[in-house]
């Protein structure tokens, strides 16, 4: 396979990589410039910062070293005896290689790892193969005995300057390298070309060595004259179970297809889109997450392959999220339904509301009376205060009422946590919006009569100093009004005026009842997204198989030996827990804040009714 | 600086002259002007015309003094009330009777909208009077007196004396003397007497200043007449109140009426504006955007 890297003008330093036996394969880089290689260097360190022991390298060139060649290829280590006819059978062997695997493959030199001292026709013949099969440079590695150390030249035909070269090995795991992905820097957008340029190199080797995949797949062991060394195939992580389940696995992929589209084709039917219903849906949040989790199951069940790393780890995380979901969800129920604990729920839920509700009482009469020594107009204060008394003594006899079907709708609705444990969120959520749905009512009154006096109020007081609202031109102007309007205007102004004092603190004391209830369920919310966008097959694989996601290459300087080529070791830096969650993140409904807080102050304070929580997707309005 | 060629200095700048570019000579300032728009006022006639701020102190006195009496229980509001709407009615009556009806047929303003007006607002205030009255339950008296005394003054300050300056609004004023009224009713002991005294109070500071202005400008001696009667009155009322205050008043309106035109007479011969062929930086901008 040939892929040697034409970047622009590099020509001069040369890392050689050298093979190790069978578990190892080597890889070249393509020549470049000392100094650009210097500078790569450099970039390559500062780009993943935890390359160690470059420095050597950069130590080594900054010496007097003429040309470093880097290459990229993977080259295939073909076993040939010394025979003459060998040259016409390596070429047919390649060009059959060629054919069957669609894969380029050249020769680039020999490698000869003799047990005796060198022979002079085995360097003669290594010599004219090299003026066979032409390739520049030709790279030759020897090894003597059983030495561990390598000595490696490389032949330059057309080379303007025959100067001697300085070689370094680099060896590295090349199955960990094949089946590894490399992430790209996540600020690659800001980083200049060159170093862009520097960084698409290193992907170009392991782009290089997963494209090899195939040639070792391929798991034949002749017994001619040729022999391919290769991966063998320990390591692959096959098994009778996965390969049973790769093969039923499109089958299932079609059936679950089939349901899924007929439940969404139930859900769009027309019946369930009227005023009522529809309303009732967009508001509680089980809907929504029932329909996200449709959405997931949509995408795991299409019978198209992943096509890029990327949509595939999607895939695994939206799998892996859903299987560790529901089993949570199942866990939650088998400990609800476990020694009746659902009649407990049930037994403790009416007097926690009754609890609530005489609380709410309490905190009323407190108002009526003269709450923290404030002046409080005492008939409004009477009528508002017996008007959510009254409101209260409806709501509690509606919850006795319902008391004793509680228990029954509480074992119906806890079986469906089995479909997963942010289900049963949703549904706590629920019914913590339902259980509060008075305190809501009251923030709601409070605030429309809170904004009714504001508004009120600020219209009243320009009237009070001579002045309208223009509405056309958006501005306060003068205005001369009639006696009787004056007249009017004074008096309900002075009414809203002394009135505001009471109403302010109503409105204060549910609106703060009601954030209370909206940061519950906010929180609960929180948790739920938690579980839906944590990656946790991305988790998985990086503390599992450290070496598949990948940041970066580190160095390590190996055994060395005067005279013989310096030896560093290639391994993979992987990526930060904190870079994998950001990058494979399940995209969900989330909700954030739609206000800011200086919006949400201002809102407040107006007495505008606040819906702190935007889902994504929802109309602006 | 002598002329040095014997050249006359001419005042321009165009022609070269033998003199520097700062040089005057004799003839400087002969253009000067001083004073040329003082007025010249007459004592009578300031005298005249400050009678319509003894008028207002006037009518917030008897206003005042009326609700003093109203609290204190010596009046009751029937009372109040009819002797307001005889008086009403005929101030209404004059009103048109003074310049023969001239002022109405100018304005377009038909008896039947002043019929309406009227009703509108005593049927609001007679329904609001019980909410008017514990207003102000909670909230201490002396705030109450504070607020209102605060008010008064504004309604004083701010009211349209005559004058064309920024700081006139009657809108303003009107309103500041009704918040005021509004304070102290919620004081008094019923919600009868509450209405009645938001309605008088719409009289007095509403209707009288309109009255008195068209007789200012239609029978100047009738209106002098009737301002003493008024100024008498209100010393009256106040003087049964208390003598200090009634001394106070009177020493006041001496004040405003006698000592202040004098002043402004005496002070005209002060005066030292100075006028010439130069421009004058002139504001031409009407300021009262500043204020409110």
């Amino acid at each position: 396979m040939q892929c040697q890297i034409q970047g622009p003008s590099l020509d001069g330093f040369l890392i050689l990589a050298a093979l190790m036996g069978c578990a190892y394969q080597c890889t070249v880089m393509k020549d470049c410039s000392r100094t650009q290689g210097r500078e790569f260097a450099a970039k390559l360190q500062a780009h993943h910062p935890s390359l160690q022991r470059l420095q050597i390298i950069r130590n080594l060139l900054n010496a007097s070293l003429t040309r470093v060649y880097l290459l990229a290829v993977t080259s295939v280590i073909v076993q040939v005896s010394c025979s003459s006819s060998i040259t016409a059978m390596v070429k047919q062997y390649l060009s059959e290689v060629q054919r069957v695997t669609k894969v380029n493959v050249s020769v680039l030199g020999s490698w000869s790892n003799s047990k005796q001292e060198k022979e002079e026709n085995l360097s003669k013949f290594l010599e004219d193969l090299g003026t066979i099969f032409s390739h520049e440079p030709w790279i030759q590695i020897s090894k003597e005995g059983d030495s561990k150390f390598w000595s490696c030249s490389t032949l330059q035909k057309l080379a303007n300057n025959p100067k001697e070269e300085e070689v370094i090995l680099i060896y590295y795991d090349q199955r960990k390298v094949m089946l590894s992905h490399l992430h790209p820097p996540l600020d690659t957008a800001t980083s200049t070309d060159h170093e862009a340029d520097d960084a698409s190199k290193l992907s170009a080797i392991f782009h290089t060595v997963a494209k090899s995949k195939i040639l070792f797949m391929t798991d034949r062991y002749d017994d001619g004259p040729i022999k391919l060394t290769h991966w063998q195939s320990d390591g692959v992580e096959a098994s009778i179970i996965v390969e049973l389940m790769k093969q039923a696995s499109v089958p299932a992929c079609m059936l679950l297809t089939f349901l899924l589209s007929l439940v969404s084709g139930i859900c769009r039917s027309r019946v369930l889109k009227f005023w009522p219903l529809s309303f009732l849906w967009s508001k509680l949040s089980t809907c929504e997450q029932l329909g996200h989790r449709l959405q997931h199951l949509q995408v795991i069940s299409s019978s198209k392959k992943a096509q890029t790393q990327t949509q595939l780890m999607r895939k695994a995380n939206i799998f892996v999220s859903l299987l560790i979901d529901v089993a949570l969800g199942i866990l939650l129920m088998s400990w609800l339904y476990r020694k009746n604990r659902i009649g407990h729920l049930a037994d403790t839920l009416i007097p926690a509301a009754d609890h609530v509700a005489e609380e709410l009482q309490d905190l009323l009469q407190w108002l009526m009376g003269a709450p923290a020594g404030l002046k409080m107009n005492r008939a409004l204060d009477q009528v508002l205060g017996r008007f959510f008394l009254y409101h209260i003594h409806l709501w509690i006899s509606y919850i006795h009422l319902m008391s004793p079907f509680i228990e029954m709708i509480l074992w119906y609705v806890g079986l469906s946590a089995c479909l997963g444990l942010t289900v049963a969120l949703c549904i706590l959520s629920d019914i913590i919006a339902l259980l509060t749905f008075h305190i809501y009512c009251f923030y709601v009154y409070g605030a429309r009569l809170y904004c009714l006096k504001i508004y009120g109020l600020s219209s009243l007081w320009r009237l009070f100093r001579g002045k309208k609202w223009n509405v056309l031109r958006q501005r306060v102007d003068s205005c001369s009004y009639d006696l009787d309007q004056l007249f009017i205007g004074t008096l309900l102004f002075t009414i809203l005026l002394f009135l505001l004092p009471t109403t302010a603190l109503y409105y204060l004391v549910f609106t703060l009842l009601r954030l209370l209830v909206v940061i519950v369920q906010g929180l609960i919310h929180l948790l739920m997204d938690l579980i839906d966008s944590l990656p946790l097959y991305s988790i998985l694989l990086r503390l599992c198989r450290s070496y598949r996601l990948a940041a970066g290459v580190k160095f390590r300087v190996l055994e060395q030996q005067d005279g013989k080529p310096l030896r560093l070791l290639m391994q993979i830096n992987p990526l930060s827990y904190g870079s994998v969650v950001q990058m494979y993140r399940l995209p969900t409904y989330s909700c954030y804040p739609k206000d800011s807080w200086t919006s949400l102050c201002k809102k407040l304070f107006l007495g505008e009714l606040i819906y702190p929580w935007k889902h994504k997707g929802e109309k602006q309005d | 600086m002598e002329p040095v060629a014997g050249r006359r200095w001419q005042k321009v700048l165009y022609e070269r002259q033998p003199f520097p570019d700062n040089y005057v000579d004799q003839r400087f300032l002969e253009e000067l002007q001083k004073n040329v728009h003082a007025r010249q006022y007459r004592y009578q006639a300031v005298v005249f015309q400050s009678g319509v701020v003894a008028q207002q102190l006037c009518s917030v006195c008897v206003f005042v003094v009326t609700w003093w009496y109203m609290d204190a229980g010596m009046l009751s509001p029937q009372g109040l009330f009819g002797a307001a709407l005889v008086s009403s009615l005929l101030g209404y009556v004059l009103f048109d009777a003074v310049d023969g009806g001239a002022g109405r047929w100018e304005s377009g303003r038909t008896r039947w909208a002043d019929l309406k007006s009227t009703l509108v607002f005593t049927a609001f205030t007679y329904g609001f009077s019980p909410v008017l009255k514990t207003l102000t339950e909670s909230i201490s008296t002396d705030t109450i007196y504070a607020m209102s005394a605060l008010m008064l003054l504004g309604h004083l300050i701010f009211f349209d004396y005559g004058a064309n300056a920024a700081i006139v609004s009657s809108t303003l004023s009107l309103n500041m003397a009704i918040f005021a009224s509004v304070c102290l009713a919620s004081r008094l002991p019923r919600s009868l007497h509450a209405f009645v005294m938001v309605t008088f109070a719409m009289q007095i500071f509403a209707l009288w200043p309109m009255l008195q202005k068209k007789l200012k400008a239609q029978t100047p001696r009738c209106y002098v007449g009737v301002t003493v009667l008024f100024a008498l009155a209100a010393l009256a009322g106040l003087a049964t109140i208390s003598s200090v205050a009634a001394v106070l008043f009177t020493s006041l309106l001496l004040t405003i009426c006698g000592l202040c035109p004098y002043c402004l007479i005496r002070l005209q011969l002060l005066k030292d504006n100075i006028h010439g062929p130069w421009d004058e930086a002139e504001i031409k901008e009407d300021l009262s955007r500043f204020l409110m």
